[in-house]
């Protein structure tokens, strides 16, 4: 009974450790198990491939001297690849804030004849400086990288990150000419007002994408759109051998470059709602 | 010792569950493959081939409904996938053209996660830029070295250094002559703080379809001293001033992209909030006040420092073990 028992218990042990090792080796899918040939990833879903976006929302404008600015922005995409989209942003220019400078000037500045030309009646100095009033930017979106995030290793959503590029047309009001021939001198009040033009600029950047659901995302995006402007409307060049002393006339002289930069935070509703998945 | 080998009995008896937990899946149907062409894998695991010719099955005639017990027909293929989610069994008709294709040497139900922080020092030399101020550029190289305690949770140091690159933008030139109004200006010589880390966000990219790298997110947070002095703007021919230390506190977002297990790319926004001082606006009246420098300060605004920081990250040790084999 004693041998019996002991025989009994050494194959059990016996078999049960090689059901041990058997076990740690079953948590791998091998080659040859049902996976083999299967494509990496199963049901990955085209978000952006054939489809419309129409997006909303906020853009500020960012490093601003004397007005910052915030637009209601849409976009308008057909997106031909997953990669690689076409479509137009635009934006209008719907609060205008002075900064602190633009307080500071109206306040502290002297109203005397070296800053006649420059600065216009105390209480109006904000009304001087030039502002956006509407961006329409064509451009082409290039999304290499697609991903997922884990937020707080609970939420989970499908991201992709891409760059922007295009050429905008901004709309701008600015202060008018004065000073030269045939114009009213640039110390009359009146001449202190604003007109509007566009200035064409390049424009790139990148973004964020978070796919919240099949048909909606947010997106989080950065745009540069360099251009000149005379953004104080002062007279600040045109004199001199180099021309870069006031002529006592505030014209395209006067404009001086700026790397112009906005922020974007943006809701993106996609047609047809279900995307693309593969097998 | 009876009551030894009754032990060794029972212990043995307890292992026997994990033989069936190893086993694979019983081809649909219940039935066993038919003709017996699945060879036992490797290791001795009877692993579902179905990349073997289809065997030779008793199939009924297409005309033939299917039972209506809920029962698969047997030799439909797919093996246990097929059983857990019949929306993702291989389709017959896929297989000769899915077998052509590179597959990875081995595929894992559960990845583990590629870039692991806890235990490990990330050193991080960065270049930074200025994002806020318009009228003084603060750029300079900077270092910071943190230890995670967890895998989300850090705490560490770091220091920028700013003296010798400050640059004021002509625009303070162009706006003081145009205006006669001048804007109180701020050199930084360095800054140095103590910050926790805390990683909320990681994820994955597929960049162009080819390769994946891993990203995180994080947060930090801290507090330090910064080292700031107001450039003589209103009154250059008297005012000289020095260095003085600033309490600072600083918040953060960054992001870091990891091109292999011990290095990454960094970018962050930094925003360094303390007490500035500023010149004063007004000149005294007489030589001798003038050149008294309690006449010299000017307002003690508070100051946001927002700068965007570039850089590279290196972890250390370079590699780790796994706490569990995948």
């Amino acid at each position: 009974m004693k041998r019996w028992l002991t025989i009994l218990a050494s194959g059990a042990m016996a078999l049960g450790t090689l059901a041990i090792s058997n076990d740690a080796a079953a948590q791998e899918i091998q080659l040859t198990g049902p996976l083999a040939g299967a494509p990496a990833v199963r049901r990955l879903r085209h978000y952006r491939e054939g489809r419309f976006e129409l997006g909303a929302g906020m853009s500020a404008t960012l490093l601003d001297e004397y007005r910052r600015t915030y637009f209601v922005t849409g976009r308008l995409q057909y997106n031909l690849f997953d990669w690689l989209g076409v479509g137009v942003f635009g934006g209008y220019g719907l609060i205008g804030l002075s900064t602190d400078l633009t307080d500071q000037i109206d306040s502290v500045s002297p109203r005397n004849s070296r800053t006649a030309v420059n600065v216009g009646p105390r209480g109006k100095f904000a009304d001087q400086t030039a502002r956006y009033t509407y961006m329409i930017n064509p451009q082409l979106v290039f999304s290499p990288f697609r991903g997922k995030l884990a937020i707080f290793q609970k939420l989970f959503v499908d991201t992709d990150l891409y760059v922007h590029g295009g050429v905008a047309f901004v709309g701008l009001q600015e202060r008018g000419d004065c000073g030269g021939p045939g114009k009213k001198p640039c110390s009359d009040p009146t001449t202190f007002g604003l007109e509007s033009r566009t200035a064409v600029a390049p424009s790139f950047g990148l973004g964020l994408s978070l796919y919240t659901t099949n048909f909606i995302s947010l997106a989080f995006e950065y745009r540069a759109f360099p251009f000149s402007w005379n953004r104080a409307g002062f007279d600040q060049r045109g004199g001199g051998n180099d021309a870069k002393f006031p002529d006592q006339r505030v014209d395209a002289e006067d404009r001086t470059f700026s790397f112009n930069q906005m922020f974007t935070l943006q809701a993106g509703f996609y047609l047809p709602t279900l995307p693309k998945t593969t097998d | 010792m009876k009551q030894a080998r009754w032990c060794l009995l029972l212990a043995a008896l307890m292992m026997l569950p994990t033989v069936a937990m190893a086993q694979p899946a019983k081809p649909a149907g219940g039935q066993p493959p038919a003709g017996g062409a699945a060879a036992p894998a490797a290791g001795g695991g009877d692993s579902i081939e179905l990349d073997d010719p289809k065997p030779p099955t008793d199939t009924p005639p297409a005309d033939t409904p299917p039972p209506d017990d809920g029962t698969k027909p047997a030799g439909t293929g797919g093996g246990g996938i097929c059983e857990i989610d019949p929306s993702a069994c291989p389709k017959q008709a896929d297989l000769g053209k899915a077998a052509q294709r590179d597959v990875a040497a081995e595929v894992y139900a559960v990845q583990q996660i590629y870039f692991l922080r806890r235990g490990r020092f990330e050193i991080q030399p960065y270049w930074s830029f200025t994002l806020n101020d318009q009228f003084v550029n603060h750029p300079g190289p900077g270092l910071a070295v943190n230890y995670y305690l967890t895998n989300v949770l850090a705490i560490g140091i770091n220091g920028t250094f700013y003296q010798p690159f400050n640059v004021e933008k002509e625009f303070n030139f162009q706006n003081r002559r145009a205006s006669r109004v001048a804007v109180p200006l701020n050199e930084y010589q360095m800054n140095a703080a103590a910050n926790f880390t805390y990683v909320p966000m990681y994820g994955k990219f597929a960049g162009f379809g080819q390769f994946i790298f891993s990203y995180d997110a994080y947060v930090v947070g801290g507090v330090g001293i910064a080292r700031t002095k107001p450039i003589p703007v209103i009154d250059p021919d008297n005012r000289k001033f020095e260095f003085d230390n600033r309490l600072s506190f600083n918040v953060g977002l960054g992001f870091r992209i990891a091109l292999n297990r011990w290095f990454a790319i960094t970018t962050e926004i930094r925003d360094y909030i303390y007490v500035e001082q500023l010149e004063a606006l007004t000149v005294a009246p007489t030589q001798d006040q003038q050149q008294n420098q309690s006449t010299w300060f000017g307002e003690k605004p508070l100051t946001n420092n927002i700068q965007a920081q570039l850089g590279v990250a290196v972890f250390l040790p370079f590699s780790w073990d796994y706490r569990l084999p995948r």
